[in-house]
């Protein structure tokens, strides 16, 4: 069964919890946003939602620090404050990607017990339909050098679709992430907006193979480094053009949601 | 120019580890709020390393080894167990 949808979102945590220094009109407009990603992922009626997103060292932590990993556990469980998520994983599929997966060239890790990452739960806190769907939670490290390469994740998507298309059931894929913001540095305040316009621009024209060509330190000085999730979905889609939801950008990040026709 | 976000030197684990545990764990973090310089003397860090967390110096943090993410999240997490009331939950 060939993909039913394709997504990506921002899961900045201050759009969970907003404190005093954000913009709340800002906020509600991503929310608004994710409530059309909703509005399709219902319409399009996928079995299981495969997402993709960066760990922020909450999963993987320094005692080991996978470039790619499935969790193929029975639920998926988080919490970030008050909030508490359990989801139930797609165990068939989850497994069929690790095992098709590593037969195909990429040495995936797994996992059957991590905590799940705002990364996940946070685009799914706002756009997961009613009854909850299965989901499978895809890792890339985005975080802990040296990553993989935009080269590596895109070939790594492409393969990903090759997986899923075969399977029987339907798939939407959500990528998690971005764009620019650049926690915990000097540069938190100023964000490279003119990267991610430029970005989505591209996008926008079908040209997201373009992205495998970026280096690692090119995504570290835009602010990018979660953009591999991206890269891994942009493998999947190939030259399908993008369809910019919302761009938001914040004193402080640059706020995405972005689909693409499958 | 170096990245942002470079390996994390084996020096700084005992640093990133407590700033790991102040962001996931919620429990390690109650008992930091509670008595901070015991956490972070028991976490084996050095004077100059507690001072700069005391504090809560970004920067001087992150020259001492410590992940960027960490420092943010640690102090984001942090203000949430400190003062709840400022946060608007959706």
């Amino acid at each position: 069964m060939p993909l039913v949808a394709a997504f990506a979102c921002a899961h900045t945590p201050q759009l969970l919890i907003r404190p005093p220094s954000e913009d709340r009109a800002l906020v509600l407009r991503v929310h608004a946003a994710f409530a059309e990603v909703k509005r399709r992922l219902v319409a399009a009626r996928p079995d299981v939602i495969c997402i993709v997103g960066g760990d922020h060292i909450e999963g993987f932590f320094l005692n080991a620090v996978p470039a790619l990993a499935v969790f193929v556990g029975r639920q998926a469980r988080g919490e970030f404050g008050r909030y508490r998520y359990t989801f139930d994983v797609h165990e068939p599929l989850a497994r069929a990607i690790v095992e098709q997966g590593i037969e195909s060239g990429f040495d995936l890790a797994y996992s059957q017990d991590l905590p799940l990452d705002y990364a996940f739960y946070v685009p799914l806190h706002f756009t997961m339909p009613e009854p909850a769907l299965p989901i499978v939670p895809l890792y890339v490290n985005v975080y802990l050098p040296p990553q993989p390469t935009p080269r590596r994740c895109y070939a790594w998507g492409r393969t990903l679709r090759s997986i899923l298309d075969a399977r029987p059931e339907r798939v939407a894929l959500m990528v998690s992430g971005g764009l620019s913001h650049f926690p915990g540095t000097d540069r938190y305040s100023s964000p490279d907006f003119e990267f991610d316009r430029a970005l989505l621009a591209s996008l926008s024209e079908g040209r997201g193979a373009e992205t495998e060509r970026l280096t690692g330190v090119e995504l570290d000085k835009a602010g990018n480094v979660e953009l591999r999730t991206w890269i891994t979905l942009l493998g999947a889609v190939g030259s399908a053009r993008a369809e910019v939801i919302c761009y938001e950008p914040s004193w402080h990040h640059g706020n995405a949601v972005v689909a693409w026709p499958v | 120019m170096d990245t942002h976000y470079v390996f994390p030197p084996a020096a700084a684990y005992p640093l990133n580890r407590l700033l790991f545990s102040l962001k996931s764990d919620p429990a390690f973090r109650e008992r930091y709020v509670g008595d901070a310089e015991r956490m972070m003397v028991e976490a084996g860090l050095d004077a100059s390393t507690r001072a700069a967390l005391v504090g809560f110096d970004r920067d001087r943090l992150v020259a001492l080894g410590a992940h960027p993410y960490l420092v943010f999240m640690a102090q984001l997490r942090l203000a949430m167990a400190r003062e709840p009331g400022t946060f608007e939950e959706f």
